[in-house]
């Protein structure tokens, strides 16, 4: 939906306005630089001045910041006030994650296990043969390709819900609230209060249901598909109020006047939805397929708390996979690398999902 | 004496001595009831006396206000050792669990007395269960471990004692909580690294088996037993003696009825839980595997795992006979619900779980059996394996049996970097020691705490009495837990670094096992050749050296 | 099947107001709308239900599966007695209550320091990408996108150690402010994305209109911009929220006692010692009370939505 920018003035900027953001940006630079050599020195051991910690480092950074966006307007005018729009979110992404990922990529090649004497070393590409002949990461990544297929599923049921709740209805803030009310409660407290309590075996009401519709010996996770079944209805029933407020808010935004036109045209419903409703939520839907397939990769906390993974591996998703490589065995190296190949299988695999999607869209709109 | 008298005499500035007159004396009674207590009666209106009976079984669980109150009178012995004021300004983290609002609660109420008299405060850090291994190991390595004091596990001794991160016990704390007092197998090389004694012990931990009376006593089944095929020596119905007995029960009991309600017969935990499952398969292990006279049973003296061994794959080869008998789910039961949600209401009549079920039985109000438990400890087996000569062998004494002391317990450190300021470290000890008091450890004995007796003064049965226990039913609880913790062949778990570590892979791989993906001589060894690995990681030769000085081998 | 079932009933119900010939068929649609949503309703409302209910169980009443207060079993305090919640234990001294209050503030700052910081950077950062061309070098608009959802991606697992080092110099353990900055970090794609779907719906003929009259960007954006996109601000602050406020995994890391969270107290309610489902029950019903009232209450800002829309 790039398609036209928004067309704003440009003022002319002089000289004396550019060389004046030029110092100051220098000077912040300058600042920070200090700041930051002092205390690595400091920490080194070479000089000691004494910091507590890297505070310092940080108000110089925040200091910068200021006078970067500072400087944006007074060097570039209309265009550095458009740039402010964006860096504040810019800079404090990258402040936040640039220390995380540089450590994350150094700890991948080592072998490092917290309960080893002799710390960290590099390996090179062990950690990657390990996991090329790893069964567990495979088990878990083949488990991914079933839990993410759902998804669709997950979004079909979402839009029904979304256009029920926008029909014409008594009681619809009722409604609205019940429907948002499963996404609330903690997944901690999801895990055991339905995945140990309302699916138990014996007591469970969920059980007890299933044995009065004639399911003879009820089990939720005994069966390998049955189990992954379970914890992706539990998964979903906490994550399509997600994709139902995405999906409401959009039908919401939806311009009247065009089904308007189509109802005098004599349109039937289904030609309604299917021709007008449809295409236009495309780019609403695409957001929420996709952040909700992100969060079904992330998958992790209700599979540690009901199955750790079981039985046998098959709950088992990659995140809690590297949850217990990096926490029960912390195997910090190797579980940071099936992470970061992880990350790289997801990037590719959301940017293909985005380009089809985008594809789709445009050939539908 | 309660909290808010102790607040008003306070107010009232009295000087000590006073404060004590005030009090009826509590620490003279205190000091005197050390010695009462180990005689099998004790004194009417001895600090002991008066704590059992706060607030009583049958009462339900005890409250904050309970805590506190067991806490205030079991100040005695601080007050002899500490002035009141001494510790004012001194302010130190205590780092533990939040396990249902248990232990670090109690602690918090236990020593909110201890702060009112000492004026040290205390700042908690509480940990789910779930977290603990992983946050206590991650702050060891990035130098992130803000706490003074740590409520920990024996077997992570080992992570503490290589990086020499805890304090050793002054000579007056041993004298404080009568460390000669504590039962044998917690007595050194446990609780210390290196020779140094670290741990001021608030618990012991060991399997024990729990089994339900009324169905072993039960007379149809009696009957029906008496034409079954394999008794495995189990002549005439009654509680199984040996795993081979169990294993034919278990069969036996499926689909059984007593009573109208169904009956399972033994509950395995085959669920991962962050290491703690192994403890079970362990158990099951341990008659078969842990051979007289020989202290290796997991690994041999240069670490080589045993759990590729005839006696271990056996071990989990039962699991795998014995699952489809049991419960459905159940291999995905988690292994505390095993205990506290399937057991104690009534669903299986065999356990192998640590002591605490025996009280929570009694005293917690979501259990429904308390009037048909009994205790015993671990079965044994007809036969053992003797691993250095590679065969099974039938001993002359009869079964073997070789509890297995799962966990160690846990205890209280003080980290080493309170030492450099001594009235940190005498605020610091002095708080542990006060959990780990001789009096206030029989009433974390005999109510909800999570925590089991671990102190031959806890055999004294008037004094569970007095909380309300049927002397007949404890007697046979303390007997299941005293004799596991005296017996000569008893199973103990190696304290190396990363022991946790070995479990968690060894889950994994059981769990595969147990859902029959591999066999279980597959999955022994892949257990075995894991370990290797993780050994070769943790580096060999040290790795060695730890398991050595852990299980007290030269 | 629900789509097509639910797009007719939409259509439907949207004709009301017309002279309609097929009442009976409109009749029909009807029914099966509100039959739907009463179905969906149960489906969201029963595990809620159970869990309420559960606070007030005694522990042979979940251990036997009662489900009716009364007829089942006795409704009692267990659960909020154990937090000193109960009417009997609320005026009573109680160091549990005290950790849960303490927890509940914590999460109130966190959660909603940490969205409503997110949705001010991210409603900057989506309006700027859906309106304008940027370039960075040689990132354009698509790659700035892609750099904000690609933080959503990794397992915040593997973030475990380096947030620990990170937190331990710069002294953000175990604070609340720590606890934020995180938290933003966690949402912030989520807003970003959410709203520049947005802004990309909202015309841009009027904004052009006020810069050719004079105004500056940030002045199109504060005053004709920003009351449209509401009802989606208020969307995405809901979705924040929710987030932060169940958020476990890093309570569990960065805090000790001083910014502790709920569902780390929610967590510990498991251990050797089997678990307290009335605990659990009370404080999943505890922690769930606070976003429901803001539910309520921020639910008609969605629903403002339709008058905006309308305005287009």
């Amino acid at each position: 939906m790039s398609s036209g920018r928004l067309e704003a003035a440009h003022d002319e900027v002089l000289p004396a306005r550019l060389s004046l953001g030029k110092w100051l940006f220098r000077l912040a630079s300058g600042l920070l630089l200090i700041v930051a050599t002092l205390q690595i020195v400091d920490t080194a051991g070479l000089v000691s001045i004494g910091f507590a910690d890297w505070r310092p480092t940080l108000y110089a950074f925040l200091v910068w910041c200021v006078a970067l966006a500072i400087a944006q307007i007074v060097e570039r005018g209309e265009l550095g006030r458009q740039r402010l729009f964006v860096l504040p979110a810019l800079l404090f992404t990258g402040a936040m994650v640039i220390f995380p990922t540089l450590f994350g990529f150094s700890v991948a090649f080592t072998d490092w296990n917290l309960n080893a004497q002799s710390g960290p070393h590099f390996n090179g590409l062990d950690n990657l043969r390990t996991l090329w002949a790893d069964s567990y990461f495979w088990n878990a990544l083949g488990n991914m390709v079933f839990y993410v297929a759902t998804v669709i599923v997950q979004y079909v049921i979402a839009f029904g819900l979304a256009l029920l709740l926008n029909a014409n209805i008594r009681g619809r803030k009722f409604f609205r609230v019940a429907f948002l009310m499963p996404f609330m409660l903690s997944p901690v407290a999801v895990s055991w209060m339905i995945g140990k309590s309302l699916t138990e075996n014996r007591f469970g009401p969920l059980a007890n249901f299933a044995r009065w519709l004639g399911w003879e010996n009820v089990t939720f996770f005994t069966d390998p598909w049955i189990a992954r079944t379970t914890i992706i209805a539990m998964d979903a029933w906490m994550w399509i109020p997600f994709m139902v407020i995405l999906l409401l808010a959009g039908l919401q935004a939806l311009p009247l006047d065009v089904k308007e036109a189509a109802k005098v045209d004599g349109a039937s419903t289904w030609q309604t939805f299917w021709e007008i409703t449809f295409p236009l939520m495309l780019p609403v839907s695409v957001t929420a397929i996709i952040l909700r397939t992100i969060f079904e990769l992330k998958l992790a906390d209700i599979v540690i708390n009901v199955t750790a993974g079981g039985p046998a591996g098959a709950t088992d998703t990659i995140s809690s996979f590297v949850y217990r490589e990096y926490r029960d065995r912390a195997n910090v190296g190797y579980a940071t690398m099936v992470a970061e190949v992880y990350l790289v299988i997801i990037i590719i695999f959301i940017t293909l999902l985005l380009s089809v999607a985008n594809r789709y869209v445009r050939k539908v709109t | 004496m309660r909290v808010h008298v102790y607040e008003t005499l306070m107010a009232m500035q009295r000087s000590r001595r006073d404060v004590l007159k005030g009090a009826a004396a509590a620490t003279a009674l205190a000091a005197s009831s050390s010695i009462l207590s180990s005689t099998p009666s004790f004194a009417e209106d001895s600090i002991v006396a008066q704590i059992m009976k706060i607030p009583g079984a049958g009462n339900g669980s005890p409250t904050d206000a309970d805590w506190q109150k067991v806490g205030a009178l079991c100040l005695g012995p601080t007050k002899a050792n500490v002035k009141q004021g001494e510790f004012a300004g001194v302010e130190f983290s205590f780092m533990g669990l939040n396990n249902q609002n248990l232990h670090n609660f109690l602690f918090r109420g236990f020593l909110t007395p201890w702060e009112a008299y000492t004026g040290a405060k205390i700042k908690w850090i509480d940990l789910a269960q779930g977290d603990y291994n992983a946050r206590l190991q991650q702050s060891i390595a990035t130098g992130t471990a803000d706490f003074d004091i740590l409520e920990m596990g024996a077997p992570f001794e080992g992570d503490m004692g290589v990086k020499d991160l805890l304090s050793e016990m002054p000579g007056w704390v041993k004298t404080q909580i009568d460390f000669d007092d504590y039962v044998n197998y917690l007595k050194p090389p446990v609780g210390t690294w290196a020779g140094k004694i670290h741990r001021v012990t608030i618990d012991s931990d060991c399997h024990t088996i729990n089994y339900r009376t009324d169905v072993f006593s039960d007379p149809d089944l009696a009957k029906q037993w008496a034409d079954w095929k394999d008794q495995a020596g189990l002549a005439t119905w009654g509680q199984p003696k040996t795993w081979q007995q169990v294993q034919q029960v278990t069969k036996f009991l499926k689909g059984k009825k007593v009573k109208g309600k169904e009956v399972y017969g033994f509950l395995d935990q085959p669920k991962p839980w962050g290491g703690f499952q192994f403890y079970f398969t362990g158990s099951r292990a341990t008659a078969y595997a842990k051979y007289p006279g020989e202290k290796n049973w997991l690994f041999d003296e240069n670490m080589k795992p045993l759990v590729n061994n005839p006696a271990w794959v056996r071990a989990i080869q039962d699991v795998v006979d014995a699952l489809p008998s049991e419960p459905g789910d159940q291999i995905n039961a988690d292994p505390n619900t095993t205990a506290f949600q399937q057991f104690v209401t009534g669903t299986g009549s065999l356990l192998e779980w640590w002591g605490d079920i025996g009280t929570f039985a009694r005293t917690s109000d979501t259990a429904t059996i308390g009037e048909v438990l009994n205790f015993d400890i671990l079965p044994g087996s007809d036969d053992v394996y003797n691993f250095r000569a590679q065969k099974w062998e039938k001993l002359a004494s009869g079964p073997n049996h070789a509890p297995n002391m799962a966990y160690l317990g846990w205890g209280i450190y003080v980290m080493k970097s309170v030492d450099a300021d001594p009235k940190r470290q005498k605020a610091a000890w002095s708080a542990a020691a006060h959990l780990g008091g001789k009096d206030l450890s029989m009433w974390t004995a005999a109510y909800p705490s999570g925590f089991q007796p671990y102190r031959k003064s806890h055999t004294n049965l008037d004094l569970w009495a007095l909380a309300g226990y049927d002397k007949k039913y404890i007697g046979s609880y303390m007997d299941s837990q005293s004799t596991s913790y005296n017996h000569p062949n008893s199973a103990i778990e190696p304290r190396i670094p990363g022991i946790f570590q070995y479990y968690s892979i060894a889950e994994d791989e059981l769990q595969k096992t147990f859902a029959g993906k591999q066999t279980a001589q597959q999955g022994a060894d892949n257990v075995a050749a894991a370990w290797e690995k993780l050994t070769d990681k943790l580096g060999r030769e040290n790795q060695i050296k730890y398991y050595r000085i852990s299980m007290g081998l030269t | 099947m629900t789509v097509n079932a639910a797009a007719g009933a939409t259509a439907l119900a949207e004709r009301d107001d017309a002279v309609a010939p097929r009442s009976f068929a409109r009749g029909v649609g009807r029914a099966a709308i509100y039959a739907l949503l009463i179905v969906w309703t149960v489906v969201a409302l029963f595990p809620i239900y159970w869990t309420l209910s559960t606070s007030m169980k005694l522990g042979r009443d979940v251990t036997q599966g009662h489900l009716i207060p009364w007829v089942d079993f006795m409704p009692r305090w267990k659960g909020w007695q154990s937090l000193g919640l109960s009417p009997d234990t609320i005026f009573n001294t109680s160091n549990v209550r005290e950790e849960f209050l303490n927890k509940l503030i914590n999460s109130v700052v966190c959660s909603i320091g940490a969205s409503a910081f997110a949705i001010v950077i991210g409603s900057l950062a989506a309006y700027g990408l859906s309106r304008f061309d940027y370039k960075f070098g040689p990132w354009r608009n698509k790659d700035i996108s892609f750099f904000f959802v690609s933080q959503l991606i990794l397992p915040p697992v593997v973030l475990a150690l380096p947030f620990l080092v990170l937190y331990k110099e710069l002294a953000l353990l175990d604070t609340r402010i720590g606890l934020i900055l995180v938290y933003t970090l966690m949402v912030l794609p989520i807003v970003i994305w959410v709203m520049r779907d947005q802004f990309d719906t909202i015309p841009m003929e009027m904004e052009q209109a006020a810069l050719v009259d004079g105004c500056t960007t940030w002045g199109a954006f504060l005053r004709i911009v920003l009351p449209i996109a509401l009802p989606g601000m208020v969307a995405a602050f809901i979705l924040s929220l929710v987030l932060c406020w169940n958020e476990y995994f890093f309570a569990s890391l960065l805090t000790g006692s001083d910014a502790q969270t709920l569902p780390v107290m929610v967590a510990s309610q498991t251990g050797s010692s089997g678990i307290n489902w009335w605990t659990i029950a009370a404080l999943a019903t505890a922690a769930i009370t606070p976003l429901l009232l803001i539910g309520i209450f921020l639910e008609r800002y969605i629903v403002m939505g339709l008058t905006a829309g309308a305005g287009k």
